[in-house]
């Protein structure tokens, strides 16, 4: 919690004149460290942010440590089956109430003077109560507000929000596209991996909706699954998708609002993808277009401010916890169809490691191209970052194919290449900056 | 120490010192066509991952293949990650044989790498499971399960890190 307001003109650091071609961002947005402390009070704390998916507290009991900005909370599922978020802080004096960063615990009982909570935070037990100290004074803090969207768990520290259907908006049917792949929902796979990325968390926003940067940094990854392939080692799910690498496929993007931001491109072997064995199903279950687009569009969808969703090669949900203005951990989670084969899921696990982690053959090329980008920031005297591609060509609202599965960004753009998404990701950051409404 | 205590070590040893001195094909020489190599990931602060097929692994490669994909991409110079190529240093110590039987070994031991690179030094360790076979008089690695101990990572993760 931070209270300082920067010194600077907030409106000079993004220059936003589309009319006269002109997009450019200073790269101090990415470096200044007073810049991060308003973004924790104005951003961070007032915007509905990813906690966790509902598989990862499916039972009474179940908790869920996480932070939102750099406030310890935790989620907690309650006896009649809803979900409660509490500070993580034990009322006495504010030691960390969950041992681990998941478990089960009816109650908890703090380690260090042994304050006790029931599930739905009521402080029900006082080692040696006396005066002052009575226990019915010391319920845990809940946070203000707490919503699922079909499986994804969000809160706010701020009660003067929207509801999360209306934050989500445009970025929805992206959601619902990837719940809707099994009639029971998805499930979080046991295991993940967290990395510390010496960079700007909004790089790695940016880099998860980037498809210009595909046929460079992952080119090597083509040519890595391309020379596999050749072995004829792998056959059928086992193949990784890489066709989308090289580009010359169709792709688009889009900014849906609310800072959040999406990309698609066309697979050329939509058939090695684990959800193809779904397919007469789904074509039963769902219409030709949402089929059309789980099948063969793969898809990147970044969620103001701190979660992306991807189903591409595999599927992952990638959150992110900003530490400073130069430090983002990251973790990443694979999530998968509930009830599909076994057969699906080790495809889809296999597909997960080859590319999306740091131990991975992609993934771990992002960080160090991202890591390179901030510390190239660093350099004041050149400090526009530009974002132009596609500037004279984009569409106002939905194209064609936004508007075939139903949804109404801010703007299309025909080529993955293109960087106006990043326009309204940018307006947005700078309205909560100022402290203008959030949603 | 008993020959086959001391054949183990050297190829533990040996193995160590390839991949610190980035001679990549002697290093896959050693293990065989169809051998395994997993670094599960961590499923909670204590336990990690122990179903390789159907949980998250760091890495799971179940052939040589796998090595050799690692390879391709590193020599490729193409990969962001791996140009420059950090420098490594690997300690191994505590190479025990657990079990022999016929031709099959089985065999841990304890490594610790120190990294150099863009992040300065980095020191890590992890618990190696090492499964080897004779064949043809000269022992093999069939399977390598690697416990990397650390569990937020920083920087890249490469089999030359392990």
């Amino acid at each position: 919690m931070y209270e300082s307001i920067i010194q600077r003109d907030l409106d000079a650091l993004i220059d936003d004149r589309v009319s006269d071609g002109m997009f450019r961002v200073d790269r101090a947005v990415y470096t200044d460290e007073a810049i991060f402390e308003q973004e924790v009070s104005r951003i961070f704390e007032n915007c509905w942010w990813f906690l966790c998916h509902e598989s990862q507290v499916a039972n009474h009991g179940d908790y869920f440590w996480t932070d939102i900005g750099d406030q310890p909370v935790f989620v907690h599922r309650q006896e009649d089956g809803s979900l409660k978020c509490f500070i993580n802080a034990c009322s006495h004096r504010a030691a960390i109430l969950t041992p681990f960063k998941q478990g089960n615990a009816k109650t908890l009982t703090c380690r260090f003077h042994g304050w006790t909570y029931k599930c739905d935070g009521a402080c029900i037990g006082v080692k040696n109560e006396e005066e002052g100290t009575e226990k019915g004074k010391f319920d845990l803090r809940e946070i203000a507000r707490l919503e699922s969207y079909k499986g994804f768990v969000f809160g706010c520290l701020n009660s003067n929000i929207c509801s999360l259907e209306d934050w989500l908006g445009a970025a929805k049917p992206w959601i619902d596209l990837m719940v809707v792949q099994s009639p029971e929902g998805l499930e979080v796979v046991p295991g993940s991996s967290t990395y510390k990325t010496d960079g700007n968390w909004k790089l790695q926003a940016e880099n998860s909706v980037d498809g210009y940067h595909v046929s460079t940094v992952h080119r090597v990854f083509a040519h890595t699954i391309a020379a596999r392939e050749s072995k004829g080692e792998y056959t059928g799910i086992k193949k990784t998708e890489s066709g989308r690498i090289a580009g010359g496929v169709p792709t688009a993007g889009y900014s849906l609002g609310n800072g959040h931001m999406s990309i698609w491109a066309q697979h050329t072997t939509p058939e090695v993808r684990p959800i193809w064995e779904a397919k007469d199903r789904l074509e039963k279950e769902l219409s030709p277009i949402e089929v059309e687009w789980i099948l063969t569009k793969g898809r990147n969808l970044y969620l103001f401010p701190n979660v992306m969703l991807m189903d591409n090669p595999s599927t992952q949900i990638r959150v992110m916890k900003p530490v400073s203005a130069n430090r983002v951990d990251i973790t990443v989670y694979c999530v998968a169809p509930k009830g599909e084969s076994d057969k699906a899921r080790a495809g889809r696990l296999r597909k997960f490691e080859d590319f999306y982690l740091t131990a991975g053959m992609a993934t771990s090329d992002d960080i160090a191209a991202l890591e390179d980008t901030h510390e190239g920031s660093m350099a004041r005297d050149a400090k526009w970052s530009e974002f132009k591609r596609g500037i004279r060509t984009f569409t106002r609202g939905a194209d064609d194919d936004a508007k075939a599965l139903g949804f109404e960004p801010e703007v299309s753009s025909d080529n993955w290449d293109h960087e106006v998404l990043y326009h309204g990701f940018y307006r947005h950051w700078l309205k909560m900056m100022k402290g203008e409404q959030a949603g | 120490m008993s020959d086959v205590q001391q054949e183990v070590t050297n190829l533990i040893y040996r193995e160590a010192t390839l991949l610190d001195r980035r001679e990549w094909d002697d290093w896959i020489d050693l293990y065989t066509e169809d051998a395994v190599y997993w670094v599960p990931s961590w499923a909670n602060e204590e336990e990690t991952t122990n179903d390789p097929e159907l949980q998250l692994n760091l890495i799971y490669l179940r052939n040589r293949g796998g090595l050799e994909d690692r390879v391709f991409r590193i020599e490729s110079r193409d990969s962001y990650a791996s140009v420059p190529l950090d420098r490594t240093v690997h300690l191994v110590s505590n190479v025990l044989v657990q079990k022999e039987d016929g031709d099959d070994i089985e065999a841990t031991a304890n490594c610790i790498v120190h990294t150099y690179g863009k992040k300065g030094g980095l020191t890590r360790g992890s618990l190696y499971d090492f499964n080897l076979r004779r064949i043809n008089g000269e022992l093999k690695i069939t399977r390598k399960k690697i416990t990397f101990i650390d569990d937020r990572l920083e920087g890249p993760i490469d089999v030359y890190h392990l």
